[in-house]
């Protein structure tokens, strides 16, 4: 693990913060108790493996850490998540495999972390995602990058509550949009109900686009969301000014396809003949939100129309889910 | 089945139309000829594609697998193909492919398929054509079905949030060259004829919320995004069914232009967006021309023929899923 500590923040470091790109990988879980294995090792493209071999990220690895925060019900504390964070190699890291066989949560978000290839980036465990400041009972993972965010990092600063403010210690835009979030939610550190939680999402995202745009930041920024209370989970499958690049860019080929984003809505995930699938549920009781789906086959998956939020929400009767068109 | 009567057949199959016979015969010779019983399945969803199958007789049935089963999609008869787009952009299959009734069919693997659109000659020239045209009847074809889905497929309302059409668009310089040729679009063209393909027209910009194109009216220009996103969506009064991005190297528009009928969809600017636009002239002599400049800009639409049919099964999907 490289310490931050004594390196210099670059991603505000000027001009060259415009070419500090992150391009990651996500994964929601919410539903029944599933051992995690299920989800971040054994599918043939597990989160784990689209680490160091995303199927749809051609020039990408993900290489930069790994993160996740899972809630489990018959555990102690059962409203507080389990936190785990290495920035070594998850598909290295026995612990992670070990710990993946014993814990099946009800509700999960994991991140493998990608940052562009520069000694400029920081690889860092305050830099982890999923983002969970102490007290609070959001968290968050990004997949995406805000091009220029140097530029307009201090102008977050009056959206932002102080409190929370003084809590970031990363370097990375997703803490502050995790921050910004929390800022629009009536109370930062309670639990709030997922209809709040998605308008204190595009709430955020509608600060961004203004704060943006008085900087003159027009080139595409993919924000891939997940948040989650544990019960909830909101995502989105958005960007801003898609398809515009500063000249030379380095992640143009990367960016050019719209960021993607996947869901399986069904029963259970389970394996059947050695294939991984959603089997049929009504009503839903299991739902996998995720960057890639976990498996090259595709026909248990749904991709997630462009300009999306989904919204997923874990009930007595089964999982309750919209997808609505995002227009911030 | 004899050589003779296989040569005859693939005369008669629309794709194929106008093919010389020595290159029927020699296509007889790679195809291999299989009896498929009802039920059968020929491949599933997201298998990797190694042939395509022209369909002698009997009935095939395309199906999309849903949480806990499969939805059928279509039926193709005699002298149909099916399978085709997975050989084209060289990923897995759309669709599930079974016998609807026992068939009789011939199949084609991926290789000879590739060769016969990798040629220069005119009968390759011509094959693209009419795949274009038949992917167009496809796409009106599966946008019909969702279409009724909004509970009226035949007519309806221009889009009412619709802001005013792209009546005068602001034209502009060509982009930078540099940014063009990083475009996984136009990555494996030859630069002069790629240079030859993106000096064919002018370029515009609009701003977002921008109807470019009417589902109920005819295009009268081909567009090809540069920078920004128009998003194509069918509009039934307040209900809409989004259909997908053109985005960076994506066209749209040229439906029209190849059958003489409506624009398939409405086409809204989602972004600012810098476009190529080829008017109808230009677009008509470059679509039935058999030069080096021809060969890009039907690629062009070729590619984005078999990423618009992938992208219009996600909402067919998402349909098949909720039922």
């Amino acid at each position: 693990m490289l310490a931050r500590r004594g390196r210099p923040a670059v991603e505000s470091a000027g001009t060259t913060a415009s070419t500090i790109g992150a391009m990651c990988r996500i994964l929601a879980y919410l539903g029944e108790p599933l051992p995690l294995r299920n989800l971040l090792f054994d599918p043939d493209n597990s989160l784990v493996r689209q680490s160091y071999s995303p199927r749809m990220m051609n020039t990408f690895l993900n290489l930069a850490g790994f993160g996740m925060q899972a809630w489990d019900p018959t555990s102690l504390r059962p409203e507080d998540p389990f936190t785990y964070r290495a920035t070594t190699l998850p598909s290295f890291d026995h612990n992670l495999r070990s710990l993946s066989s014993k814990l099946a949560p009800t509700c999960l978000v994991a991140h493998v972390r990608g940052v562009t290839y520069s000694d400029e980036a920081v690889v860092a465990e305050t830099n982890l995602h999923p983002f969970q400041f102490l007290g609070t009972r959001v968290v968050l993972a990004h997949n995406g990058h805000l091009r220029q965010f140097a530029r307009m990092r201090y102008s977050l600063v009056e959206h932002v509550l102080p409190e929370l403010a003084q809590r970031i210690e990363g370097t990375t835009d997703s803490e502050w949009i995790y921050a910004l979030i929390l800022s629009q939610l009536d109370d930062p550190y309670g639990r709030p109900e997922t209809r709040e939680l998605a308008d204190a999402t595009a709430a955020a995202l509608r600060i961004l686009r203004a704060v943006r745009a008085a900087h003159g930041i027009d080139t595409s920024s993919p924000v891939n969301l997940c948040v989650s209370t544990g019960r909830a989970a909101v995502a989105t499958r958005f960007s801003f000014d898609y398809g515009w690049y500063p000249p030379e860019d380095e992640m143009l080929e990367t960016d050019l396809p719209f960021v993607s984003l996947w869901y399986a809505i069904g029963g259970e995930y389970t394996q059947r003949d050695g294939d991984w699938r959603m089997t049929a549920g009504d009503p839903p009781r299991t739902v996998i939100i995720a960057s890639e789906p976990l498996t090259t086959d595709q026909s248990s998956w749904l991709e997630v129309p462009e300009y999306s939020m989904l919204t997923a929400e874990l009930t007595p009767a089964g999982i309750e889910f919209e997808t609505r068109d995002l227009d911030v | 089945m004899s050589d003779s009567e296989t040569v005859d057949f693939l005369a008669t199959v629309p794709l194929l139309e106008g093919r010389e016979e020595a290159d029927l015969v020699d296509l007889a010779r790679v195809m291999r000829r299989r009896t498929v019983r009802e039920g059968e399945m020929l491949w599933r969803q997201g298998e990797e594609a190694r042939e395509m199958v022209f369909i002698v007789d009997g009935g095939l049935s395309a199906s999309l697998h849903v949480a806990g089963g499969e939805v059928e999609i279509g039926r193709a008869g005699r002298g149909e193909t099916v399978g085709e787009i997975a050989l084209l952009d060289g990923r897995e299959h759309t669709m599930s492919v079974c016998a609807a009734e026992t068939a009789t069919v011939l199949a084609l693997g991926r290789p000879y398929f590739t060769a016969l659109l990798a040629r220069r000659d005119t009968s390759s020239f011509r094959l693209k054509r009419r795949l274009a045209s038949l992917f167009t009847a496809h796409l009106r074809n599966q946008l019909s079905h969702l279409a009724a889905s909004l509970g009226d497929g035949t007519a309806g309302p221009p889009a009412e949030d619709a802001a005013v059409a792209l009546s005068d668009p602001e034209y502009c310089d060509p982009p930078d060259s540099k940014y063009l040729r990083r475009m996984a679009t136009f990555h494996d063209f030859d630069p002069v004829a790629l240079w030859g393909f993106l000096t064919s027209g002018s370029y515009a910009q609009c701003g977002p919320r921008r109807t470019l194109l009417d589902e109920w009216a005819p295009s009268t220009a081909y567009y090809v995004t540069i920078n920004g996103a128009v998003e194509k969506v069918l509009v039934r009064g307040n209900r809409r069914i989004r259909l997908g991005l053109a985005g960076p190297g994506r066209a749209f528009g040229y439906e029209s232009l190849i059958d003489g009928r409506p624009s398939p969809f409405t086409a809204i600017t989602r972004e600012r967006v810098l476009l190529l636009v080829l008017a109808r002239d230009p677009f008509e002599q470059l679509f039935n021309r058999d030069d080096a400049i021809s060969h890009v800009f039907l690629d062009v639409i070729q590619r984005d023929m078999v990423a618009t049919l992938r992208q219009t099964l996600r909402p067919h999907a998402r349909l098949a899923a909720s039922l």
